[in-house]
C-alpha cells in the first residue's frame, strides 16, 4: 500500500468520524439540522438558547 | 446591548423588516404566520450596537396560540428598551388595535408605518404627525421592502429608548375607564409591573391574568357585577374591544385621507380572487397551475410543441455523428435545450449543469485519479463511490432550484394563502381546517420549518395529524429520488414524461395525506375542526431579492449537506460493499458477498408485496439499502444507486459506457440498477411511494418528536408512518402489475370504512 493509499484511507476516516461528531455535537447542543439552512424560527430560537446557556 | 422588539400583525412586514436591519435572511412569506417563534439580530447604525428581536405576528395581546404568548410574555417579561410597532399603512384601523394594547404597557414605544409606498401608490395619504399627536409616541413611515425610513426608525427608537414611559390607554373616557383605573390603582399598591395592562386584561376576563392575580379578581367582579351593556350585556371582552375600535374610528381614522371615496370599488386583489378563489374553479386551476409549474420544471417537450408540430430531431437534421454524438461544441449547446422538441427552461439549466459542468467536471476529476498510480480500489473508492455519489446528488441541483423558485413566487405573490383558503372548504370535510394547509405546503420545502410551523393551529389533534402528514408533502430532498426514477423510466422503458409522472407522484403524496387525515379524524384523533379565520394578504410581485435569498439558502444548504453526510454516507456503503464479515477485502464482482449485501437480503423478503424485494434475485438488495440509507438525509437513496452501479454492473457484466450510462448522473445510475435487477416500472413507482411517504430524514423525526411532546404519540407516529408508506406501496405496486386488484383493495377500504362508520355510531349511541 502507497503513500497515496494510507492518506486516503486517514482522509475516509477523518471524514466520516468528523460528520457524526459533528452531528452528535450539534444535537447536545440542541441545534437542528433542517433544510432551512439555518434560518427558520426553529434555528434560530435554538441558539437563542444557547447564546443564552 | 440594548434590545428593539419588533410587534405587529401577522404580515404586516415585521421579518422583511428585521431582514432589513439585521442583513439576515430569515424566510419571508407573504401570509400570516410565518414566524412562529422569535428570532433575534443585530443593528449596527446606531450609535451603539441594538439587538433586533423578530416576534411572531399577533392580532392582540390576548394570546390564543403558543406563537401568540411567545410575543406577548416576551414583552412583558423580557422587558425590551424599545418596542417597534409594525404598522401595516394599508389596513391601519385594524393594526391600530394592537396598538392601543402595547400603549397600555410601560414600555417606550415606536410605531413604524410600513407598506407607505402601496399607500402613496394607490393616491391615499396618511397624516403621520397627526397621528403621532394623538397616539403620544412617535410615527415613522417606512417602507421595510424597499428600505426607506430605517434609518429614522432606528435613531427614534434608540431615543426612545433613553425615556421612561408609563402605559396610557384610550379606554380611559369609554364607560370602563373608572373600573380599569381602580384596579390599576389596586395592583399598583401590589407593586405589580405594568399595572395599567394587567388592569384590562383582569377587566378582559383574561384567563391568564385571572390566575396571575387571584387577590384582585374578587374586587374586579364585585365592580362587574353593577355593570350592564345594553348590547354587550357582561362580555367584558367583547364591550373592551368595542371601546377600542369606537375610539380607533372617531379618533385615529381622519389620519387617512383616501383617493376614492366609493368603499364598494374592488381592488385588483379582489379582482383576481373572484377567479382565483372562485368556489368551483379554485381548486381546478391551482392543479393546473401546479403541473405548468411542474411541466416547465421537468418537461422535455415545451408546450407539447414537438408533439404538435412534429420537429426534426437533431439526428435527422444531420448534427449528430456516427456514435450519436454532437459533431461540433455548438450542438452541444443547442442540444441542452432542442432535440426535436425544445426544452423547458428548468430541462435546459438542467442539461447545461449536468452536461457542461458537472459531467466535465468530475469527468476531469476522474482522469486524473486514473492517471495518479494509485491501487484500482483506491481509485474504485474515490471514482465510484465517492465522486458518482456526489455528482449524482449535486447533478439535482438545477431542478430543485427551478422547483423551489417557482414555489417561492407563488408564496410571495400571496396565492399561497389563497390555496390555503380554498382547500379550507375540501380539507374541513375530512377534519382539518385551511390552516393546516400553509405548513403542508411548507412541507414541500422541509419538512422541519413545516412541523414547527403547526404551532400556528390551536387544536392539538389537529395539530398531530397534520405533523404526521407533512412528510407526504414531497420535501426538497426528495426531489432527487422522484426525479431520477421518473427519468429513468423514461428513458429506459421508453414511457410517459418525467414531467407528468413527477407531477402524479405529489399529486399521490397529497390524497395519501388526505386519506390519512380523514382516517385519524375519525378514529383516534377524532375531534371538532376549528374555524378558519385568516387575512388574504394583497397580491403584489415576488421580490427579486426574496427570491434569490431563498434560492441561495437552498443552494448552500444543498451543497453542504452533498459533502457532509452524503459524502460520509458513499464512503460507509462503499466500505460496506467492498468487505466481507470476517474483513476480507472484495473485488466489485463480490458485492454479494459484502456485509452490506449480507444484512440487506436477511430484509429484503419484506418488501416483496411492494415489487423490489426477493422477486428481484440476489442483487435486489440494493434497493433495501437506498430505503435504509435515505433515513439519514433523503437524498443517499440516488447516491446509494450511484455509489454501487460500478459493483452491479461487474456482477452482471454490464457494461455501463456502452449502454451510455453514467453513474455520476443520478438519472443514469437508477437505469444501472433496472438494467441489474429487473424491476419493473410499478416496482419503481412503489419505490418512490414508499420513500415519499415513509419516516422522513433524521433531522425531521426529531423535530416531531420535539413538536408532539408526548412519546406515546411520537411512537405511535413512527408505526403510522411505516405502516403508511407500506400499504400506499403495496396498493401502487400491486394495481400497477395486476390491475384487479383495484377491485380488492376497493373492497379492503370499503370494510374498513364500515367498520369505523359503525364503530362511531356505536360510541355515539353510548353518548346519547
Amino acid at each position: 500500500m502507497g503513500a497515496l493509499e494510507i492518506i486516503l484511507i486517514i482522509a475516509c476516516a477523518a471524514i466520516v468520524i468528523g460528520v457524526v461528531a459533528a452531528s452528535i455535537v450539534k444535537k447536545k447542543q440542541g441545534k437542528c439540522a433542517c433544510d432551512c439552512g439555518g434560518d427558520c424560527a426553529h434555528c434560530a430560537a435554538c441558539r437563542a438558547k444557547q447564546i443564552k446557556k | 446591548m440594548k434590545r428593539f422588539a419588533l410587534a405587529g400583525n401577522p404580515n404586516c412586514g415585521k421579518t422583511t423588516l428585521f431582514n432589513s436591519l439585521t442583513g439576515s435572511t430569515a424566510h419571508v412569506g407573504n401570509w400570516p404566520g410565518v414566524t412562529v417563534d422569535k428570532r433575534d439580530g443585530v443593528y449596527k447604525k446606531c450609535a451603539e450596537p441594538v439587538k433586533i428581536i423578530d416576534l411572531p405576528g399577533i392580532y392582540s395581546l390576548s394570546p390564543y396560540t403558543p406563537e401568540e404568548l411567545i410575543a406577548r410574555n416576551y414583552i412583558l417579561d423580557e422587558k425590551p428598551d424599545c418596542v417597534i410597532n409594525i404598522v401595516d399603512a394599508t389596513n391601519l384601523e385594524r393594526n391600530l388595535y394592537l396598538t392601543t394594547q402595547i400603549l397600555e404597557m410601560d414600555v417606550p414605544v415606536v410605531v413604524a408605518l410600513n407598506m407607505m409606498d402601496a399607500v402613496k401608490k394607490s393616491g391615499d395619504s396618511i397624516n403621520a404627525k397627526l397621528l403621532e399627536e394623538r397616539l403620544g409616541v412617535p410615527v415613522v413611515e417606512i417602507s421595510a421592502l424597499k428600505e426607506t425610513g430605517l434609518k429614522e426608525l432606528m435613531d427614534k427608537a434608540f431615543n426612545e429608548s433613553k425615556k421612561i414611559r408609563e402605559g396610557s390607554t384610550v379606554l380611559e373616557t369609554s364607560p370602563l375607564g373608572h373600573l380599569i383605573g381602580d384596579v390599576k390603582i389596586a395592583l399598583k399598591g401590589q407593586n405589580v409591573a405594568n399595572p395599567l395592562f394587567h388592569a384590562v386584561k383582569l377587566v378582559e376576563q383574561d384567563e391568564i391574568e385571572a390566575n396571575m392575580h387571584k387577590e384582585t379578581l374578587p374586587m374586579v367582579e364585585e365592580f362587574k357585577k353593577t355593570f350592564n351593556d345594553e348590547i354587550f350585556g357582561g362580555d367584558f371582552e367583547a364591550l373592551v374591544a368595542d371601546a377600542r375600535y369606537k375610539y380607533i374610528s372617531s379618533n385615529f381614522a381622519s389620519v387617512l385621507s383616501k383617493k376614492s371615496k366609493d368603499t364598494t370599488k374592488m381592488s385588483k386583489s379582489d379582482k383576481a380572487d373572484k377567479v382565483l378563489t372562485h368556489k368551483w374553479w379554485g381548486i381546478p386551476i391551482f392543479l393546473v397551475i401546479l403541473f405548468g409549474i411542474f411541466h416547465l420544471t421537468f418537461g422535455e417537450d415545451l408546450l407539447f410543441l414537438g408533439k404538435i408540430f412534429s420537429l426534426p430531431s437533431l439526428e435527422d437534421l444531420g448534427l449528430l455523428n456516427e456514435d450519436g454524438e454532437a459533431i461540433n461544441f455548438g450542438v452541444r449547446i443547442l442540444a441542452t435545450f432542442y432535440d426535436g422538441a425544445v426544452m423547458s427552461p428548468g430541462v435546459w439549466i438542467n442539461n447545461v449543469w449536468n452536461d457542461l459542468i458537472v459531467g466535465e467536471f468530475f469527468g476531469w476529476l476522474g482522469g486524473l485519479v486514473e492517471e495518479s498510480g494509485m491501487a484500482p480500489w483506491a481509485i474504485g473508492l474515490i471514482n465510484n463511490g465517492i465522486f458518482d455519489g456526489i455528482s449524482s446528488v449535486l447533478s439535482f441541483l438545477p431542478p430543485i432550484l427551478v422547483l423551489f423558485m417557482f414555489f417561492s413566487i407563488l408564496e410571495d405573490s400571496g396565492y399561497m394563502a389563497r390555496i390555503a383558503f380554498i382547500l379550507d372548504r375540501m380539507f374541513r370535510r375530512f377534519g382539518l381546517s385551511g390552516r393546516a394547509f400553509m405548513p403542508m405546503i411548507m412541507g414541500f420545502g422541509c419538512s422541519v420549518p413545516a412541523m414547527i410551523n403547526t404551532r400556528t393551529l390551536a387544536d392539538d389533534k389537529e395539530r398531530t395529524a397534520t405533523v404526521r402528514v407533512i412528510p407526504f408533502f414531497s420535501c426538497g430532498a426528495k426531489l432527487p429520488i422522484l426525479t431520477a426514477v421518473a427519468g429513468a423510466i423514461v428513458a429506459f422503458f421508453g414511457v410517459g414524461n418525467a414531467d407528468v409522472i413527477t407531477f402524479s407522484m405529489y399529486v399521490l403524496g397529497i390524497v395519501v395525506a388526505i386519506a390519512c387525515v380523514l382516517l385519524m379524524r375519525s378514529t383516534t384523533l377524532k375531534g371538532e375542526t376549528p374555524p378558519f379565520i385568516m387575512e388574504l394578504p394583497t397580491y403584489h410581485l415576488p421580490q427579486f431579492k426574496n427570491l434569490m435569498a431563498h434560492l441561495w439558502d437552498k443552494t448552500k444548504h444543498f451543497v453542504k449537506k452533498a459533502f457532509t453526510i452524503i459524502l460520509a454516507s458513499t464512503i460507509v456503503i462503499w466500505a460496506l460493499t467492498h468487505f466481507s464479515f470476517n474483513w476480507t477485502f472484495l473485488e466489485d464482482e463480490q458485492v454479494n458477498e459484502s456485509i452490506l449485501a449480507g444484512i440487506a437480503q436477511l430484509v429484503q423478503p419484506i418488501f416483496t408485496p411492494l415489487g423490489f424485494g426477493s422477486q428481484l434475485g440476489e442483487l435486489g438488495w440494493v434497493f433495501v439499502v437506498a430505503v435504509v440509507a435515505g433515513l439519514i438525509a433523503k437524498e443517499n437513496v440516488i447516491a446509494t444507486f450511484a455509489t454501487l452501479a460500478a459493483c452491479l454492473a461487474a456482477v452482471t457484466g454490464l457494461d455501463l459506457g456502452e449502454l451510455a450510462i453514467d453513474a455520476e448522473d443520478g438519472i443514469d445510475a437508477v437505469q444501472a440498477m433496472i438494467q441489474a435487477t429487473g424491476i419493473t416500472i410499478p416496482g419503481l413507482i412503489a419505490f418512490i411511494a414508499f420513500n415519499m411517504t415513509t419516516i422522513p430524514c433524521f433531522a425531521a423525526v426529531a423535530t416531531a418528536k420535539a413538536e408532539l411532546g408526548n412519546k406515546s404519540t411520537y411512537n405511535w407516529t413512527l408505526l403510522f408512518w411505516l405502516a403508511s408508506s407500506y400499504v400506499v406501496a403495496a396498493i401502487v405496486y400491486t394495481i400497477g402489475s395486476w390491475w384487479w386488484t383495484l377491485f380488492i383493495w376497493m373492497v379492503a377500504f370499503a370494510g374498513v370504512a364500515a367498520f369505523i362508520i359503525y364503530r362511531n355510531k356505536m360510541a355515539a349511541k353510548r353518548l346519547n
